[in-house]
This record gives structure tokens, sequence and C-alpha cells, in this order.
């Protein structure tokens, strides 16, 4: 059968062929973010960690928040892609590559969190060599592993006629290309062979995905901590995850689809769609915090209710009501008429709950730890520079990391949006006409 | 204008056979890993039952990973078969 060939198609080859002064702009503009963490890494490395706001009884502040936010962020791609996938959600086409990518790229920076956090990198091979499996960081560690080799496959199978259509349209990286492309020729065997094997991935990286937020959220959970020791941090992490990942995709396609004139492949109804799921999220992502909440302050127990009041009237306040109205109350201002100026609507709720749901890592982490269960005295947590710093680079490492994807590999899949304009409108016209009444085929 | 030059069809193999080795690389380093946290927490009494039983979970999905990977490069790139058009 032949191939019905997108007339825009070209769009998507352009980013690969060409850079624009927009292109170095930006890659000078992240270099500098980049460089800032640097050399705040550099400063920690040789002075340590007293450079930072890092003091007993707080040891763990802005750098464990964004290792638990960027693991969070991760859930956008392959997660959602997988759901969608195995939904058959046939809007998804020009979203599930971003949604990937994102995954890859963020969890190497979020597990790259916790060794700036070590402040003796070289510690790590204690872990490898003397880890112990009752830790739940050792948990971590395994799933993350896990949920990184699934992400990178996942990322990588879909890609294989792409890369082959690269390797056959452009004139140069034509070894790396071929060498990835695998032999792709679109024979219909290897198309089985290809939607077998991502069919697997599919159903496989979910619970993986699942089990990875469970996990961190463990970290937290297992201790005898107030307002950390909960039964529901696991689905509550999780649902945070979700709800932050697909806030951060939505402004990766929102930036992309500027940035590269994708406005005909990423339409107001894809926004749409993501829009009414972040809805939903925020609705759930409400009923989990309030019921964390609520469990806490009927209990009444005193150790708990110090960080109780300290996140709702006391030093804490301006982060969790920042946090509340970020998460909840914006974000259902925006999302619950869709109809008009859909794109900025989403957007803006978007950047509210990347911002809400990194304060929500950090009144989780932070508070806990200035009012521990031990008799301590309380501490106050003050990040100094060299934390922003590495803040700052790490997101301009991620934001690098994706720019530089997008040079190589298209950013929307082109084979999957070819398939879904050949096979995809009969499909679903089948697929609609088989829920409707009329005759019945038993197969038994 | 002036091509590319080609790339040679034995290099890309070979390439592709040392992608597939990194990726059993990868793999079977997270698997030895794993078994070493059982050696160590045996050697030393430490609730094997922990190690053992998370071990039970990851090892099998890591082989299912490589697995996938090691069908999609016997099924793709060496009996994919040639495209009749």
């Amino acid at each position: 059968m032949a191939e019905i060939r997108d007339p825009h198609e070209d769009i998507l080859f352009a980013p690969i062929e060409h850079s624009g002064p927009g292109f170095y702009w930006a890659v000078a503009g992240l270099s500098v973010l980049i460089l800032w963490g640097a050399i705040a890494y550099m400063v920690q490395y040789t002075q340590g960690l007293g450079v930072t706001g890092l003091h007993q009884p707080v040891g763990w502040g802005f750098y464990v928040t964004n290792f638990v936010f960027f693991i969070g962020i991760s859930h956008a791609g392959t997660l959602i892609s997988a759901i969608l996938r195995l939904s058959k959600a046939e809007w998804r086409r020009p979203i599930t590559r971003m949604a990937e990518v994102i995954t890859c790229m963020v969890i190497f920076i979020g597990a790259g969190q916790i060794l700036v956090d070590l402040g003796r990198p070289d510690r790590m091979m204690n872990v490898l060599r003397h880890g112990r499996y009752q830790s739940p960081l050792l948990w971590d560690a395994t799933s993350i592993s896990a949920y990184l080799t699934a992400s990178l496959t996942y990322l990588y199978l879909p890609m294989i006629p792409d890369i082959a259509i690269l390797r056959d349209r452009l004139g140069k990286r034509k070894l790396l290309y071929s060498v990835l492309a695998l032999g792709w020729t679109g024979t219909e065997h290897q198309q089985k062979v290809l939607n077998r094997a991502i069919a697997i991935m599919a159903v496989l990286v979910i619970p993986i995905a699942i089990s990875v937020h469970s996990v961190v959220s463990f970290v937290f959970s297992m201790t005898l901590q107030p307002a950390w020791h909960s039964t529901i941090f696991g689905p509550y992490f999780v649902v945070g995850a979700i709800f932050s990942g697909i806030a951060g995709l939505i402004v990766t396609m929102i930036i992309f689809r500027k940035a590269y004139g994708l406005q005909y492949y990423l339409k107001p109804i894809h926004f749409r769609y993501l829009g009414q799921l972040l809805l939903i999220m925020a609705l759930l992502w409400f009923y989990f915090t309030f019921a964390e909440y609520l469990t806490g302050y009927y209990g009444a127990e005193p150790e708990e209710m110090k960080v109780f009041w300290a996140k709702f009237s006391g030093p804490f306040w301006p982060f969790f009501w920042s946090m509340v109205l970020c998460n909840f109350v914006i974000p259902l201002l925006c999302l619950t008429s869709l109809k008009q100026h859909t794109v900025g609507k989403v957007l803006i709720a978007s950047l509210a709950i990347i911002i809400g749901m990194w304060l929500e890592r950090f009144i989780i982490v932070v508070p806990t730890l200035s009012f521990p269960r031990l008799p301590f005295p309380h501490g106050v947590y003050a990040p100094t520079w060299v934390e922003w710093g590495e803040t700052a680079g790490s997101l301009g490492l991620f934001a690098l990391f994706y720019l530089l994807f997008t040079k190589f590999f298209p950013i929307i899949s082109i084979w999957e949006i070819r398939e879904g304009r050949e096979n995809s409108v009969k499909e679903v016209e089948e697929r609609i006409l088989s829920y409707l009444p009329g005759e019945v085929e038993e197969k038994t | 204008m002036e091509h590319p030059p080609e790339v040679s069809q034995q290099l890309v193999r070979r390439l592709q056979w040392l992608w597939l080795g990194g990726a059993f690389l990868l793999v079977g380093g997270i698997i030895v890993w794993i078994i070493h946290l059982i050696v160590a927490s045996w050697r030393l009494d430490d609730v094997i039952q922990a190690s053992v039983g998370i071990s039970i979970v990851a090892i099998p999905i890591f082989l299912v990973f490589i697995g996938v990977v090691f069908y999609v490069f016997w099924g793709v790139a060496l009996h994919g078969g040639k495209r009749e058009d």
C-alpha cells in the first residue's frame, strides 16, 4: 500500500536539517544556567555541604525536593504515552514522542540530584558495594533503574521507523541513523515484530512507573517522622507525579509548537483533551491532599500537629497556601471551560501546577525535618546560592538535552501520523460501529 | 550536488551488534549487582528475605526488557526480510 505522505511533513524535518539563530541563542542561555550549576557544584564539592543551607536537623532541602519533583515529571512520558497507546486514544499520535523524551531526560536529572545531595559522590560506590535491601533507598535505586531501562527501550522502539526515514532522506549522520534503524524497511514482518514489542513494553511500563513513585514515597513514609508516616503516600505521590507530568508535557508541547511551528500537528483539541485530564488530576490531587491533612489533624498527635501548624500558619504558610493556589484554585479557574483561548488557559494552568507541585514536594520534605520527632532543636532551612545554582543548572541541563534531541530525531512521530492517516480512520469507524447496537458476531 | 559517501554495511552491522552488546552489558550489570546484594545479605545474615523478595520481582523484569530488545533485533535487523513494492 502506498504511504500517504503529509504535505506538511517537511516541517518535522526542518529542525534536524538546519538550525536557526534561535537555536544558538537558546543553547547560549541554557549554557549560562548550566555554568552556574557547575560552579555551584564545584564549590560544594571542594568545600563540602557546609556551603549549602543543609544543616541539622534539616539534612534534606532543595536537592531531595528536586529529586522527587523531577522523578514525578518523568511520569509525563512513558506512563501517559503507554496509557494513551493501550487505550487506543488516536489523538495521542503527535504527543507520545514528546512525552517519552521528557521521561528519559528527566530521570537522569532526577537521579543526579541524589549524587549532588551526597556531598561526597565517591561514597555512591558504598551503595553499590554494601547496599542493603532493607532500605527503601535501595528500592528506589532498583525501581529507578528499571524505569530508566524501560523508558529508554520504550522511547527507542517506536523511533525505529522514523530513524529509517531519516537514514533514507537526510544526507548527514548516515552511519548513526543506519545503525539505529536496524535495517528497517517497513516489511510486514518487521511491523509485526515492532508492534508486538511496543505493546509488551506499554503493558510493562505502567506498573513500573507506578512502582517508581510509590517507592519514592516509601523513602518518607517508612519512617516514623511526623507527617511522613502515612499509608496513602504511595498513591498520593503517584497522583502528584502524573499531575505534574501532564503539566510538564503541556508546557513542552507549547514551547516546541511555537518554536518549530507545529500548529498543524499540535492542535487546540490536543490541549483541550490534556487540559481535561489535568482538571481531573487537579481534583484527584485535592482529594488526596484533603484526606492526608484531615487524617493528621483529626488524630491530633502532638508531634504531627507541630508540622501541621507550621504548614498552615507557621513559617511555611506562604509555601503551603501558594501550593493550594497553584495546584487547585488556578487550574480550576482555567480548566473548567476550555471552549475559547484553550492553549493560553492550559498553559497558565500548567505553569501554575509545575510551580505548585515543586512547592508540594518542598512542603513534604522540609517542614517535617524542621520539626523532627526526636528531641533535636528545631531548625530553619534557607537555601544558599549553591542550591539555587544547582536547581537552575538541572533545569538548564534538562532543557538543553531536550533541545539537542530535537536536532537529531523528529519530535513528532512521523510514521505514527502516517499510520493514523492510512489505517486509523477506518479502524476507528469499525470500532465505533462495534460499540453500537447491532448483530453480534460471537467469537469463542 | 555532492552525494555523501555510502556507509559500509559491514561496519553498520558490527556497530549494531556492539549496541546490542551494550544493552546486554547494562542489564547484565544490574542483575549481577542485585545478586551481589543477595550474597552480601546472606553472608552477613542480614534479612536475606528482603533481598530475595525484591530480586524475585526485579530480575525477571530486567530479563523481559532485554528479551524484548533482543526480539526486536532478531526480528527487525536479522530476519526483517526485504520489502516488496
